[in-house]
Order: C-alpha cells, then structure tokens, then sequence
C-alpha cells in the first residue's frame, strides 16, 4: 500500500518537492476515495436487503435448478410418457407465479398457467390421499409403483420439500425468509399453490380412491388439514364412487383412533352428504409390513410359522 | 425425490428401441437434457440432502463430468472420472454401507432414500448418475440419444466406466459395519464372480476401517431358493472375505427386508403375520 501521509506529515518532515496546492488535491481525493470504499459496500448492503422480513424459512437454496432437474427426471425417467412436457416452460410458469408479488396477496389464479402446463391424467382406482401420515404413504407408493399420491404427480413431484417467495419490490426469490401461514398470512404463495394442486388432483380422482389415516394420533381425520378442508370436498361424486380408508396405528403404539372412532364417522358422514361411499379397514396388511420394516422387534411383526 | 426406475413396460420399450433398425450399440441413448437433471440433482443434494458446509460448486461438477462427453464411446476409462469424483465426493457415516448385487429397486426401496442405508446411488456422486445413460456419437462430436454401448459393445464405454471409478470410491469411504444384499433366486447365482462388487468394491475394501462384513442372502417370494448362505457363489463369497481376513457374518432372509419384500405379497402364505 503506497505511503500517503496527506495531512499528517509532521512540520519537520517536508515531503518531497510537490507544491501546497497538489497537497491539498490529494487530500481530497484520498479523502473522496476512502469515503467511497466505505460508502459503497454501506449502500449495497443497504440497498440489497430491502425484501420484506418474515417468520417463515426462506425460499429453497438453488430453487430453479432443482425444478428445474426434477421436470426433466420425472417426464424423461419416471413417467416418460410425459416426455412431450415442456420443462422450460413449466418452470418458467412456476415462477411467474409468485415472483415481483406480494407473497401475501397470492391467489389460485396465479398459479392456473401452471397447471394447465402440468395437467396429468391419473389412472381410476389409483389415487392414494393422505393425511397426517405422509412418510408411511410415500413408502407405499415407492413400493407400489402404480398409485400415486400427489407427491408422485408431476407437479408435486417437482415441489415436494420446497419452499419459495418473491417480493413485490424484487425480481428476485427470497431466500431469507417467506411468510409463515400462522404467524404472517394464510394466503401466501407456498400454501395457495399446494391449495391449488390439492384440489385439482382431487377432482382428477375416479373410481375407488384410497386414503392413508393415523390412528395413533387423535382426530385421525381432521377437518382443518389439507384432506379435509379441500380434497375431500373437490372430490366429484360423478367420478369417483368410493373412498376406502386405512387406518393405521403405530406398531406396538397407541390406538388412539380406528376405523370406528368420531372423527372417521365424521368424514363418512359428509362423504355421504356428497353421495360417495365409504369404507374402512384398521392396519391393512401391505402398510402394516411396511411400518414393521422401519421396526421389526415387536411380535406382531413377526411372521405365522 | 426419488426416481422410481423402471417400470417392466418401460423396459420392454428401451429394448424395442434400441433393437430398432439403425441402433448402433445394445444399450439406451443419453438421457434428453442430462445436463439440467444432473445440475438439478447436485443442487437438491446440497440444498435438502447433505449441504456441504464449504459449499459445493455443482457447475464445476457438471464441467468434470463433461469431460467424457468428447471422448470416443469405446475409449472412456475409469480414471476420466477422477476429477468429477474428486470434485463431488463426500464422507460416508459408518455403518450406513449397503452394497448389493441384482436387486437394485429392493435396495432403493429399503434404504429409505439414504435414511436407512446409504447405498452408491444415495450418496452424491451416485446419485448423479443414477438411472441415466449417455455417450458421444461414434464418428461425430454430437451426444448420441438413439444408443449407447454396454459392455457387450466395448469395455471402456462411459457408463460402466463411471460406475467401476464409482464403485471404487464407495468401497474406500465405507466404514463400520458393512451390509450386502445379495439375491438368492438369481438363476447365475446370488455372488457374480465377475461383476461392479467383486471386481471394483471388495477390491477397495479399506480392512483397517471395517469392522465386519454382513451379508444378506434374499429369496423371492413363491420362487425357487436357488442359494442360501453357504452354497454355491455364496460359499464362494465367504472363503474370499474369510481369506482377505475380514469378519463376516451370513443371514437368509433378512427379516426387515423380507417384510419389505412381502409388501407386494401379502397374502403369500410366506408373508403371514402373526
């Protein structure tokens, strides 16, 4: 670093030959210079951070990329017979919907461009709903190769475990923070879209749909999650004639609630007010070995020799 | 995420294509747009999987695995992929090792997605590659999507390439305990004596990080038991563990994956409950 002693050489040290009047030019300017390298990073810090604060986590690092890749795995590996999809376009569609907005002001309608680019037909008799039960029912389907649940269709394959914002006053993604729907706003983009694509993958179903239930928790059918607020009630009696309902408990857990409980007689109760039928079976076999898997000890898991 | 293989048809329409008149080799063309699936697979690592704190630099990944894409199909050796390794390796937790042989889908399936078990398609440089195909067209600069050589085609082909450099790098990081499913209704037997386990990881085996070796011998529900533990390549197996001096233990049927298995026969006479 050159040795500037503008304004601090000492009286007895007169510095080289330069007149007064270039002294005091280099004072300004170094002066000038220092405010500079101090102002800029100030102003971008500044200027950098003027999106909104909020509760929630931020939006998904690398967002776009991980969209991205997984429209392409998904239309190229796992259902190629989507392979015509356009993922350039879709992702496009997706972010259009929430970028430059109002995270808190975010509607349906945002997101119908995307939805109509990511229109999947599911096969009758393969929908598989759940509720409070999402680690149990995504084993399954893994397993199971032919149902689906909403997890398994493009669209929520794709943003499974994402999470994303704009701000109205950036092009940009949040990544710092996004709303929280309890403690921000229940109309925020995360919680609109999967609104929106629960509801439509709801009134795809035909046949005879299925819904994984926990019975160690109670209020196994609750009224206020997503199966019961949206799904259950876009569900079009013309279409889909019955509702099958596996109750599971935890392996040597609690029975909190079966298939006999108020909160399931609840959901049978308006699925009748809607004219669709309704059964229910407690720990049906297939899921029952699944939770042994994750814990083989208990003697209910052990095979009839 | 998880890519969930491939289904029979599937299958059946890869070998009709590749069969097609004007297929040079008998494997599947390069997957469409490998590069946004391998980019988007390196970001989702980092992000949601296993972030690395000194931060992983997923185009630089992408630049190291390009490499191979320029290479002639025939002329793609192991250590191309060294960069690429180098670049996305990681440290694999001990006793989390699942290796395996002729049972690919049971193995995603019951590690979970890398909760369980963390098998070579779980961790990062695996998981890249899982499930996807590519190589340069023979006499041109261009990717081939029509098809792309297997081993019976050329040894040094991009895809076994990646998998023995793969293969290798998995067996040196594993630690701990060390599992390996192997299928005992496998009419060539349950142990193939030339193959990715023998010949690319029980090679690089580090004996002074393992504690022992367990192997798993799964049957087929409602199907022959061609080999259980102590017979055929099995036995064969187990003589060389015991001869490189690694402890190793033998189960038929292990009960976890067997219930696993049962899930899609479970009113099999095998798959009763109690």
């Amino acid at each position: 670093m050159a040795n500037h002693r503008c304004g601090s050489v000492s009286e007895e040290e007169p510095c080289c030959d330069i007149s007064k009047k270039t002294k005091i030019c280099l004072c300004v300017f170094f002066g000038l210079l220092v405010a500079v390298i101090i102002a800029v990073p100030v102003g971008i810090l500044m200027w950098r951070h003027p999106l909104q604060e909020w509760k929630g986590k931020g939006t998904t690092a690398h967002f776009y990329e991980i969209l991205l890749g997984r429209c392409y795995t998904y239309t190229q590996i796992v259902r190629p017979e989507l392979g015509h999809k356009d993922c350039q376009k879709i992702g496009k569609a997706f972010t259009t919907a929430f970028l430059s907005k109002d995270p808190c002001s975010s509607t349906e309608q945002d997101y119908q461009p995307l939805l109509e680019l990511t229109a999947q037909t599911v096969p009758c008799n393969k929908t598989l709903f759940w509720s409070k039960s999402s680690q149990l029912a995504h084993d399954y389907t893994r397993v199971q190769g032919d149902l689906f649940t909403l997890e398994d269709t493009l669209l929520g394959y794709m943003a499974d475990g994402l999470k994303w914002c704009g701000d109205p006053r950036s092009s940009e993604m949040n990544y710092q923070s996004c709303p929280d729907w309890r403690e921000d706003c229940s109309n925020n983009s995360f919680s609109v879209f999967w609104n929106a694509v629960s509801k439509r993958f709801a009134e795809d179903a035909c046949g005879v749909v299925h819904v994984v239930l926990n019975g160690s928790i109670s209020n196994t059918f609750d009224e206020r999650s997503t199966f019961g607020r949206v799904e259950v009630f876009n569900l079009r009696p013309e279409k889909v004639h019955q509702l099958q309902a596996w109750v599971m408990h935890d392996v040597g857990g609690v029975h909190s609630d079966s298939c006999s409980s108020s909160s399931v007689n609840n959901l049978k109760r308006i699925l009748k007010e809607r004219s669709i039928a309704f059964s229910c079976q407690n720990n049906y076999g297939p899921i029952r070995l699944l939770q042994c898997v994750k814990n083989p000890e208990p003697s209910s898991c052990r095979f009839y020799v | 995420m998880t890519a969930r293989g491939l289904t029979p048809s599937l299958l059946l329409q890869l070998l009709v294509v590749a069969g097609a008149a004007g297929a040079r080799w008998r494997g599947q063309g390069t997957t469409p747009h490998l590069q946004s699936i391998i980019l988007g697979r390196c970001a989702e690592y980092d992000a949601l999987v296993n972030p690395d704190p000194r931060g992983r630099n997923c185009t630089a990944i992408w630049e190291a695995f390009k490499v191979v894409l320029v290479k002639d199909p025939c002329s793609v050796l192991p250590s191309d992929y060294d960069r690429f390794i180098d670049l996305s390796r990681h440290s694999i937790p001990r006793d989390k090792s699942l290796f395996w042989e002729n049972n690919h889908l049971l193995v995603t399936s019951y590690s979970e997605n890398g909760l369980r078990f963390l098998p070579l398609c779980s961790v990062l440089y695996g998981r890249i590659g899982d499930f996807l195909s590519w190589c340069r067209q023979e006499n041109a600069s261009g990717l081939d999507y029509q098809s792309c050589p297997t081993s019976e085609d050329c040894e040094n082909n991009a895809v076994d390439s990646f998998w023995k450099r793969a293969s290798m790098q998995y067996a040196r990081e594993s630690s701990g305990v060390i599992s390996v499913m192997l299928n005992g209704s496998e009419p060539s037997g349950a142990y193939p004596v030339k193959g990715f386990f023998a010949d690319f990881e029980i090679p690089y085996l580090q004996k002074d990080k393992i504690t022992r070796i367990e192997i798993w011998v799964m049957h087929e529900i409602g199907k022959p038991k061609v080999e259980s533990c102590g017979e055929g390549t099995v036995k064969i197996l187990e003589e060389r563990l015991k001869k490189m001096g690694f402890q190793y233990s033998c189960i038929n049927d292990h009960l976890p994956v067997k219930l696993l298995k049962c899930v899609d026969h479970s009113t099999h006479p095998d798959c009763v409950l109690n």
